[in-house]
C-alpha cells in the first residue's frame, strides 16, 4: 500500500466519520423515540375529544395552488370585498346616533369613564363631545345614519350593521393587524391569504386575493396586514393599482417581444424546475406557478383593470377620477374583479384618523371630505352588485380598526385646536351587506353616550367567524398546521354573528 | 330549613365521596386476587377493606341524603341505593372474615362479589349523574348534538309530536325525563309537563312570558336560572321562537301546525324547520338539492377542466357540481355539450361573458338540475330563452346585458322554482313591466339601472376658511 492510498483510506475513513457524527446516539434514540413517541401520541390525541367535529382538510397542490377548491360546505358568499377604513371613523358621527351625548357636549367626562382607562393621547379631564352631525332615521329598517352619508343613507335596507364592535388594541397598526390576521403582532396570515388557501380562485388569469389603497398611504400596519404569514406565500394578497399601469412592470419593456418574455419564462421556470428537483420544496413550483400567471396577468390584466372602459353612467354612478389613485376607482375596480372571477379583493382607504390635532382630520372639516370620497362609491357598489346579481354572493365588508372616544381629544391636558375624537376600544360601528346577509338588520347596541357596548357585543374574531362562515368554512376546523400545531384564523375565539345572516 | 339546607349541603358531597370506596375497596380486591403470588401483600388487606368499608357506609349515608332532594327518583335511584348498601355490607362482611382469619376459603369470591358490585353500582350512579345513555353515546351518537331532521312538509307536521317533543328530548329530557327530575319536572310525557315541578307550573297557556319553561330559556347564560345550565348544548334562538309560538298558541298536544294561527315572525322558524336548518342556524343554500348523489364521472370532469373550464364542488359535503366558464369563454359554444355526462350533478353554471348563443343554449336544456344559470353579456336572444323552459329547477337566471325581451321572458313563466331574474341592460320594454311582473308573481325581476346621484358636495372639498364662516 503505498502512501498516498493510505491517506485515501484515512479520508475516506474520516467522512465516513463525520456522517456517523452527524448521526449521534443521541441523535439516534431521539429520532427512534420521537417516531414512536409521535405515533402513540397521535392515536392518544386521535381517540380524546372524540366528539370532536374533523378539520377542514384542505389539499394543498403547490403546482397549481390557486385552483378552485369546494368549501366544507355550501356557502352562500363567492367573493369578498372588505373596505377598510384605515385610521377608524367615528362611529358618533356616521351610524352611532346619541342625543344624550349632544346634552353633554362641552362638559367635564364623568370621572367613572376615566378610572382604569387609558387613551392612545388623552390625558387628564377630557370635555365631552357631541355628535358633529345631525342624524335620521332611513329605509324600512329604520336605520340611524348621519347627514354626512346621503347616498349610503338610501341603501342601508341592503346592510347589516354591528353596532357594538370591540376590540382590545388601541393603536392602528396592531388594531389592523387584529382585524385582517387574527392577532395583534406580525406573522399571521391576513383573512385574505386563508380564504384564497381554502378557496383558491376562478379566474386563474388573475390573483385570488387584490390589495387596492388609497388615501395617499399606507395602512399603519403595513404590507403585513394583506401578508401570507406561515401559509404558502402564494397567497399573499396582490397590490394593483388603479392609475397607471395597474400591477408595475406589467408592461414587456421596449424591444422586448411577446415571444421573447415567452421564451425568457421558459427558461426561468426550467431553471426552476431543476432547483425543485433537488430540493423538493414545494414553494419553487408555486414559483413556476406565480410565473406562468404572470406571463397570462400581462394580457388580461390591463384589460379586466382597465376601469376607462366602463360606460360614462357607471362612472357617473361611483364618482370615479379616472386616472388618478382614488377611492372610487378602487371601489369600481373591485366590482370589476369579482366579476371575473376574483375570490377576495381588500380596498385600504387611509386617512380617517380623526384626531383633531389639525384641520386635515378634523371631524368638521378633513374628515367630512372622508365621508364624501367614500358615500357615493360604497353605495354604487352595493347597488351596482345587486343590479348585475352579485350581491347575493359577494359579501361586502365596511370597517375600521377601532373607535373613537365621546370625549374630545386632549393632548398633555391642552385640548387640540380642532375637534376630534382619541381612539376608543370599547364600541365602534361596522357593517356588512350582501353574501347571505340579513338585509336591513342592527345588531348590538351602546350605551346612552356610546362609551360601551351593553348588548349584542362581538370584536373582529367574531367578524372573521362571520365571513369564513358565510364562504363555507367553520372558523374551528379551518386550521394550518404551523410550528407543531394547528393555527386557525380566529385563534382560541371567535362565534359566528347569527343574528345578522339571512 | 336550616337543617334541610345543611342535609342538602352534606348530601352534595355524595358524588365526590362515592370515589373513596370505589378506589380503596378495588385495591383491596386486586391485592386479594394477586395474595397467592406475592403474600407479603397480605397484611395490608384488612387495612384497606376496614377503609373502604368505613366509606362505602360514609356514601350511602350521603347518597341517601342526596336522594332526599327528589331530584332523582324512580328505579334507578333504588336501584343504586341497595346496591350500593350492599356494597357497604359486603364488603364488611369481607373485612369481618379477614379479621377473624376465616376468609381464605372465599376470599377469591368475597373479591369478585365486591368488584361486580361496584362497577354495577357505579355504573347506575354515573346513569343518575350524566343521565341514561351517557356511556354509550359516543358510539351511538349524543341525542343533544344531533341536529333537528328536516320535516318534509311542517304544515302538516303535529307541532308537538313532530317538533316541541323532538327537541324536548335533545335539550332538556337528559335531566328532566323518566332517569332524573330536577326541580320535581318531568318533560318526557304530557301530564307531567301541564303539572309543572318544585316552583309551581312550567307553562301557563297562551302567556309564554309567564311561563317558567320560556322564563328560563330567556334568563342571561350566566343566571343561575337559566335553562339549560350553561355547560349544557343551548337552545338556538329558532328552538326558543318554536317553544315560544306553541304555548302562546295553547301548547296544544294534537294540533297541526297548519291549525294554529301563525305570525310573521314564526314564518320563517317554520319554513326553516322543514329546510332542515331549523335547529343548527348554520349557513344553508336551498339551491343545492338535499338528496344525495354520485359523483360526476372523472373522465368527464377531466375532458372539462383539461378545457380550462372551472369544475368544482359546491361544497365537500356534496357532490353537486358548479361549473364556470370564466377564462373558457371564447369556446363556450363548443364546450357547452362536454356538460352532458354532468346533467345529474350540475347545479350553477357561470356563462357570463362567453360566446354562447340560442343554438348553444339547446345543450343546456337537458340540464336539468340547475339552480343558478348565469348568462349576462352574452349574445343569447329570446330565441334561446325556449331551451330553458325544461329547467324546471332553475331558482336564479342572470340575463344582465343580453338582446331578450319581455316576449321571450314569458315563455319562461311557467318555471316553477324561478326566484329571481336579472335583467338589467337587457331590451326589455319599460312599458312591459308591470305585465311581466303579473306573469312572474313569485319572482323578483331586477330591471336594475339604479343610480346614485351627483350632489354638490359630492365633488366639493370642505375646508377650514369655510368652516369658519
Amino acid at each position: 500500500m503505498t502512501k498516498k492510498d493510505l491517506i485515501d483510506q484515512r479520508l475516506v475513513k474520516e467522512a465516513e466519520q463525520m456522517v456517523m457524527h452527524t448521526h449521534t446516539r443521541r441523535h439516534f434514540l431521539k429520532e427512534s423515540a420521537m417516531g414512536l413517541g409521535a405515533l402513540a401520541m397521535g392515536s392518544l390525541l386521535g381517540s380524546c375529544g372524540g366528539k370532536r367535529k374533523a378539520a377542514h382538510s384542505i389539499a394543498f397542490d403547490p403546482a397549481h395552488p390557486l385552483l378552485p377548491k369546494a368549501p366544507p360546505f355550501v356557502g352562500k358568499a363567492k367573493s369578498v370585498i372588505f373596505l377598510h377604513m384605515a385610521g377608524a371613523p367615528s362611529q358618533f358621527e356616521l351610524f352611532d346616533y346619541k342625543p344624550e351625548l349632544a346634552k353633554m357636549d362641552g362638559q367635564d367626562c364623568p370621572p367613572s369613564f376615566l378610572e382604569g382607562k387609558q387613551f392612545a393621547f388623552i390625558t387628564g379631564v377630557p370635555k365631552m363631545l357631541g355628535p358633529q352631525a345631525a342624524f335620521a332615521r332611513h329605509g324600512q329598517s329604520g336605520a340611524w345614519v348621519s347627514e354626512h352619508l346621503p347616498h349610503f343613507s338610501t341603501v342601508v335596507d341592503e346592510v347589516a350593521f354591528l353596532k357594538a364592535v370591540t376590540t382590545d388594541q388601541f393603536n392602528h397598526a396592531p388594531a389592523q393587524l387584529l382585524v385582517h390576521t387574527g392577532g395583534p403582532r406580525l406573522g399571521r396570515p391576513s383573512i385574505g391569504s386563508w380564504v384564497t388557501y381554502g378557496l383558491g380562485t376562478e379566474n386563474q388569469n388573475l390573483p385570488g386575493f387584490v390589495v387596492l389603497t388609497s388615501g395617499g398611504s399606507f395602512p399603519d400596519a403595513g404590507k403585513s396586514v394583506w401578508g401570507s404569514g406561515f401559509l404558502p406565500s402564494v397567497y399573499q394578497g396582490v397590490q394593483c393599482r388603479s392609475e397607471g399601469d395597474p400591477v408595475l412592470f406589467i408592461k414587456d419593456p421596449d424591444g422586448m417581444s411577446r415571444d421573447l418574455r415567452k421564451a425568457s419564462i421558459e427558461a426561468v421556470n426550467k431553471a426552476n424546475m431543476q432547483e425543485y428537483k433537488e430540493y423538493n420544496d414545494p414553494e419553487i413550483l408555486s414559483r413556476i406557478s406565480q410565473y406562468e400567471m404572470a406571463y397570462r396577468m400581462q394580457i388580461t390584466a390591463p384589460e379586466v383593470m382597465n376601469i376607462n372602459d366602463e360606460p360614462q353612467y357607471i362612472h357617473e354612478m361611483y364618482g370615479t377620477k379616472p386616472g388618478r389613485a382614488c377611492f372610487a376607482n378602487n371601489v369600481l375596480l373591485a366590482r370589476k374583479l369579482v366579476e371575473k372571477g376574483v375570490r377576495f379583493v381588500q380596498l385600504f382607504d387611509w386617512g380617517w384618523d380623526a384626531h383633531g390635532d389639525n384641520a386635515s382630520n378634523a371631524l368638521n372639516i378633513g374628515i367630512i371630505n372622508k365621508y364624501r370620497s367614500v358615500d357615493k362609491p360604497v353605495t354604487a357598489l352595493l347597488l351596482d352588485l345587486k343590479q348585475r346579481g352579485l350581491l347575493d354572493e359577494t359579501l361586502v365588508v365596511w370597517a375600521g380598526e377601532f373607535g373613537r372616544t365621546p370625549m374630545m381629544e386632549n393632548r398633555n391636558g391642552v385640548q387640540n385646536p380642532f375637534k376630534g375624537r382619541d381612539h376608543h376600544t370599547e364600541a365602534f360601528t361596522i357593517w356588512m351587506a350582501g353574501g347571505g346577509i340579513k338585509k336591513g338588520a342592527t345588531h348590538g347596541e351602546t350605551d346612552e353616550i356610546g362609551y360601551s357596548a351593553v348588548s349584542g357585543k362581538v370584536d373582529a374574531f367574531d367578524i372573521q367567524a362571520t365571513i369564513l362562515n358565510q364562504l363555507g368554512f367553520d372558523h374551528e376546523q379551518f386550521t394550518y398546521p404551523y410550528q407543531g400545531r394547528p393555527f386557525r384564523l380566529t385563534d382560541v375565539g371567535g362565534k359566528v354573528i347569527q343574528e345578522i345572516i339571512a | 330549613m336550616m337543617i334541610l339546607a345543611f342535609v342538602d349541603f352534606i348530601g352534595r358531597f355524595h358524588p365526590v365521596l362515592v370515589h373513596l370506596p370505589i378506589g380503596v375497596l378495588l385495591a383491596a380486591c386486586l391485592l386479594q386476587l394477586f395474595a397467592k403470588r406475592f403474600p407479603l401483600l397480605k397484611p395490608s388487606i384488612p387495612v384497606l377493606l376496614f377503609w373502604g368499608a368505613m366509606a362505602a357506609i360514609v356514601s350511602c349515608i350521603t347518597g341517601y341524603l342526596l336522594s332526599l332532594s327528589g331530584d332523582y327518583d324512580g328505579d334507578l335511584v333504588t336501584q343504586h341505593q341497595w346496591l350500593g348498601i350492599a356494597t357497604a355490607v359486603v364488603s364488611l362482611i369481607f373485612y369481618l372474615l379477614n379479621r377473624l382469619s376465616l376468609a381464605s376459603g372465599y376470599a377469591g369470591f368475597s373479591a369478585v362479589t365486591i368488584i361486580a358490585l361496584i362497577t354495577v353500582t357505579g355504573h347506575l350512579g354515573g346513569s343518575l349523574t350524566h343521565g341514561a345513555g351517557y356511556l354509550t353515546e359516543g358510539i351511538e351518537g349524543d341525542p343533544a348534538a344531533e341536529a333537528a331532521k328536516p320535516i318534509p312538509n311542517i304544515q302538516e307536521a303535529v307541532l308537538y309530536a313532530d317538533v316541541v317533543q323532538p327537541l324536548l328530548k335533545r335539550k332538556c329530557y337528559s335531566c328532566h325525563g323518566s332517569s332524573k327530575q330536577k326541580g320535581k319536572l318531568r318533560l318526557d310525557e304530557e301530564n307531567y309537563i301541564l303539572k309543572g315541578g318544585k316552583d309551581g307550573k312550567a307553562i301557563i297557556s297562551g302567556k309564554p312570558d309567564e311561563s317558567e319553561l320560556i322564563k328560563r330559556l330567556l334568563l342571561p347564560l350566566n343566571d343561575d336560572d337559566h335553562m339549560p345550565p350553561k355547560e349544557k348544548p343551548q337552545l338556538t334562538p329558532n328552538e326558543v321562537a318554536i317553544l315560544s309560538w306553541w304555548v302562546s298558541t295553547g301548547n296544544s298536544f294534537t294540533k297541526k301546525v297548519k291549525e294554529l294561527p301563525q305570525t310573521d315572525k314564526i314564518k320563517p322558524v317554520l319554513a326553516a324547520l322543514q329546510s332542515g336548518s331549523g335547529g343548527s342556524g348554520a349557513a344553508k343554500n336551498t339551491d343545492v338539492p338535499d338528496a344525495e348523489i354520485s359523483a360526476a364521472g372523472g373522465d368527464a370532469v377531466k375532458k372539462l377542466t383539461d378545457a380550462g373550464i372551472m369544475v368544482v364542488p359546491v361544497s365537500n359535503e356534496k357532490n353537486y357540481l358548479s361549473v364556470s366558464f370564466v377564462t373558457a369563454g371564447s369556446q363556450a359554444r363548443e364546450l357547452v355539450k362536454l356538460l352532458d355526462p354532468l346533467e345529474k350533478q350540475l347545479v350553477w353554471l357561470k356563462l357570463d361573458g362567453s360566446n354562447i348563443d340560442d343554438a348553444g343554449l339547446a345543450a343546456i336544456a337537458k340540464l336539468e338540475g340547475l339552480t343558478r344559470l348565469y348568462l349576462s353579456g352574452t349574445a343569447i336572444t329570446d330565441a334561446g330563452l325556449q331551451h330553458l323552459k325544461s329547467l324546471k329547477h332553475l331558482q336564479v337566471l342572470n340575463l344582465v346585458g343580453t338582446k331578450v325581451t319581455e316576449k321571450g321572458l314569458v315563455q319562461l313563466k311557467t318555471l316553477p322554482a324561478l326566484r329571481a331574474v336579472y335583467l338589467y341592460k337587457t331590451d326589455v320594454n319599460k312599458n312591459a313591466w308591470a305585465q311581466l311582473k303579473q306573469a312572474f308573481p313569485k319572482t323578483i325581476l331586477d330591471s336594475g339601472g339604479y343610480t346614485v346621484p351627483t350632489l354638490v358636495t359630492d365633488t366639493t372639498l370642505v375646508t377650514a376658511d369655510q368652516q369658519k364662516k
